[in-house]
């Protein structure tokens, strides 16, 4: 297997697509707006989709070109559009109050978790100067990162982003460490996700509308 | 024997291709068992044709199966045909009262097979990345099984899995990144490089570094499917929640199919890193399960969570007996695998029945079993101590197995402790079904929920079926089984 140099414009241009992801995983962390939650995961499969399309560039791949467009379609635009009209909007999401821990701590949990994606990935694992060096401690800052959101978090929806989100980091992974992944596997995963996506909304929606009938049930236990 | 393979993994699509035709609850679920009787059929022809000979491989590896896949796919088959036999009653009793609509025993059925062609398809691919893709889309299929009754509680339950074993098998595809990435050396350019033979065969030439990480994040990530401690959370809720069908083949055939996955990585780490490491990695997941199953069984409650943390527990044995090691460690564990997957049906089954007439899952709900329904409360009575390891059971002998293996290998404290968290596990379980089992039966009786007499023997069959052939485990092992297993046992070396 070819490895990029991380010196080459495609090197360089992989490094910067890692950490612009790895910051807006921090914004997902940091946020409280439900719609911002989607907003930043959309922006970040846009990034991915960036990276893919850098990688089709230097590797010469037709796959990862296709891979590149998928992401960009179904990551960049149908998930978060349909995340918005069918969750967000429909079940009126606005504020996310259900967090375990205070902004400031998980924030400060985040960038000691991304200390120690580099302090695990750096020595002696990946020869240096190549890309694969500088993008896979962000990848794996990204994913520790989408799952502290999904520890913190109570919100289904806000976990479900989560989840998206170290899917997106497992992916950036994926196209530095092995360019060659066969194209019926990343196919297999997006349907994975998709089909994943799918049934996690029916899960969503059904679980607000018995809570909201529970508590509606409460207030009707209190009349009178 | 390409035909054969691919023929087990399509064989239950019977179920869900009768469902989606608009057959009702029965007829479904005989297409199911049908379905299911093939593919077994399927994987003991299967099996025979692999013995001695070499494995099967095709596709660019996308497809292959030696006799530790043609072991799973018996065990897997084997247990989707008892659920689908439990199926047949117990959905049509469901859905006479009621309780399920039409529409959803036509999803219980479409994920029902979906689920068990996909976990049957996952033991025949040896490339890493599609037993990832297959091992989620099987978590899907049984999500759907779980949140089927559509209260708020198996909506939880199905969340709470469909999150957390998401996100343990992201993991575990990571893991299988850095595996992937341990063989750079070798410059792999087809996909037949991506398959764990070639791996296993070039394990001299991986990077060990990179290979230990790949190979804990994969622990880590099929071991939540496999509900290994402390990734477990999951487990406890979605067994208790599912129709009582779909929680054997949970628990007695999804976490096997996790498990498998495990063990493949395990022969690669082994062949490169060596015993420490992978020992060190299993013992510590392992017993950390039993502690948790066995403490969790003592708490008296549900019975169906009973039966799930006993999974746990099972589990954690099966992971600690992979950690001994050597040729007796493994023959122990596919022992387990499949004398636990027997028993395991049989119990869940069984509380189906139970559920059903005292429409309660509570264990202290429950009493008199044996005076009202005999032949549940005596499949449920006999499961229980084969379970926990009586004589003269299966599970006895791969537990007497399992820790003759750990005393083989070295130190004597962990066989020591494994003895001494089995006896927990037993007193507590035992404990708990004994009363429901004894006793009279509650004032007024409870009534069948069966239209007919047929419909309450086919609900006997199945535990008739596997309590029989764990009864025969237990006093001979068929000599074809066992060159299979140690043929199996032989591929961690």
């Amino acid at each position: 297997m070819q490895s990029l140099s991380a010196s080459s414009t495609a090197g360089v241009l992989l490094d910067l697509s890692g950490a612009a992801m790895l910051l807006l995983a921090f914004a997902c962390l940091a946020s409280k707006l439900f719609n911002r939650y989607v907003a930043y995961y959309g922006a970040q499969s846009v990034v991915l989709a960036f990276a893919a399309g850098t990688s089709a560039v230097a590797f010469h791949s037709a796959e990862l070109w296709i891979l590149a467009a998928l992401t960009l379609v179904i990551k960049g635009l149908a998930i978060p559009f349909a995340a918005r009209r069918v969750l967000v909007r429909r079940l009126a999401l606005k504020r996310d109050a259900a967090m375990s821990t205070g902004l400031s701590t998980s924030l400060l949990a985040g960038g000691a978790l991304t200390a120690f994606a580099y302090l695990v990935t750096r020595p002696a694992l990946l020869p240096h100067g190549t890309a694969a060096a500088a993008v896979v401690p962000l990848s794996t800052a990204v994913i520790l990162l989408g799952a502290l959101t999904m520890v913190v978090r109570r919100h289904t929806v806000a976990q479900l982003i989560g989840w998206l989100i170290v899917e997106n980091g497992v992916f950036l992974g994926a196209i530095t460490l092995v360019a060659t992944f066969p194209f019926i596997v990343e196919a297999g995963i997006f349907l994975d996700i998709v089909a994943g996506v799918l049934i996690m909304v029916v899960f969503v929606s059904g679980l607000t509308r018995q809570l909201a009938e529970a508590s509606a049930a409460e207030l009707r236990e209190l009349r009178g | 024997m390409t035909t054969l393979a691919i023929l087990t993994a399509l064989a239950p699509l019977a179920g869900p291709a009768a469902a989606l035709a608009g057959a009702r609850a029965r007829a479904s679920a005989a297409a199911e068992a049908v379905g299911a009787a093939v593919a077994l059929g399927c994987a003991i022809a299967l099996l025979t044709s692999l013995a001695g000979a070499r494995p099967l491989q095709g596709w660019d590896g996308f497809l292959y199966a030696d006799s530790l896949s043609g072991f799973f796919l018996l065990t897997v088959a084997g247990v989707t045909l008892l659920a689908a036999l439990g199926s047949v009653s117990y959905i049509a009793a469901q859905e006479d009262s009621g309780e399920l609509s039409p529409f959803q025993v036509k999803l219980y059925f479409t994920f029902f097979g979906l689920f068990a062609s996909l976990m049957l398809a996952s033991l025949e691919t040896g490339n890493l990345g599609l037993l990832f893709v297959l091992v989620e889309g099987s978590t899907l299929a049984s999500a759907a099984l779980v949140g089927l009754e559509g209260h708020a509680r198996s909506l939880e339950a199905a969340w709470k899995y469909v999150i957390i074993s998401s996100l343990g098998v992201t993991i575990a595809l990571a893991g299988t990144l850095f595996v992937f990435y341990s063989a750079s050396a070798l410059h792999p350019a087809s996909n037949l490089a991506l398959t764990w033979p070639y791996l296993l065969a070039h394990a001299p030439a991986l990077a060990p570094q990179s290979l230990r990480l790949g190979f804990l994040l994969a622990v880590v990530g099929y071991g939540t499917k496999v509900g290994l401690a402390p990734m477990h959370t999951w487990l406890p809720d979605a067994h208790a929640e599912a129709p009582s069908p779909a929680s054997a083949m949970l628990s007695a055939a999804l976490l096997n199919v996790g498990m498998y996955a495990i063990i493949r990585f395990l022969a690669i780490a082994h062949a490169r890193l060596g015993d420490t490491y992978p020992r060190a990695v299993l013992l510590s997941f392992g017993f950390a399960s039993i502690v948790i199953g066995a403490l969790f069984m003592v708490r008296k409650g549900n019975f169906k969570r009973l039966f799930a943390y006993s999974s746990v527990e099972h589990m954690g044995i099966i992971a600690v007996a992979l950690g001994f090691g050597g040729v007796l460690g493994l023959y122990g564990a596919l022992l387990q695998v499949l004398s636990h997957a027997l028993a395991k049906s049989v119990l869940f089954l069984a509380s189906g029945d139970v559920s059903l007439r005292y429409k309660t899952r509570e264990a202290a709900g429950v009493s008199g079993l044996l005076a009202a329904v005999p032949v549940t409360g005596g499949a449920l009575l006999l499961a229980t101590f084969a379970v926990l390891g009586s004589p003269p059971f299966g599970v006895f002998l791969s537990e007497l197995t399992i820790v003759r293996a750990g005393f083989a290998r070295g130190s004597p404290i962990f066989p020591l402790l494994l003895l001494a968290l089995l006896g927990v596990a037993f007193f507590a379980f035992a404990r708990t079904i004994t009363a429901m089992v004894t006793g009279s039966p509650p004032e007024p009786s409870p009534t069948s929920p069966y239209r007919d007499r047929a419909a309450v023997a086919v609900t006997a069959a199945p535990l008739i079926l596997g309590l029989a052939a764990l009864l025969v485990l237990g006093l001979w092992i068929p000599a074809g089984l066992d060159a299979v297993l140690r043929q199996s046992a032989a591929v961690i070396g």
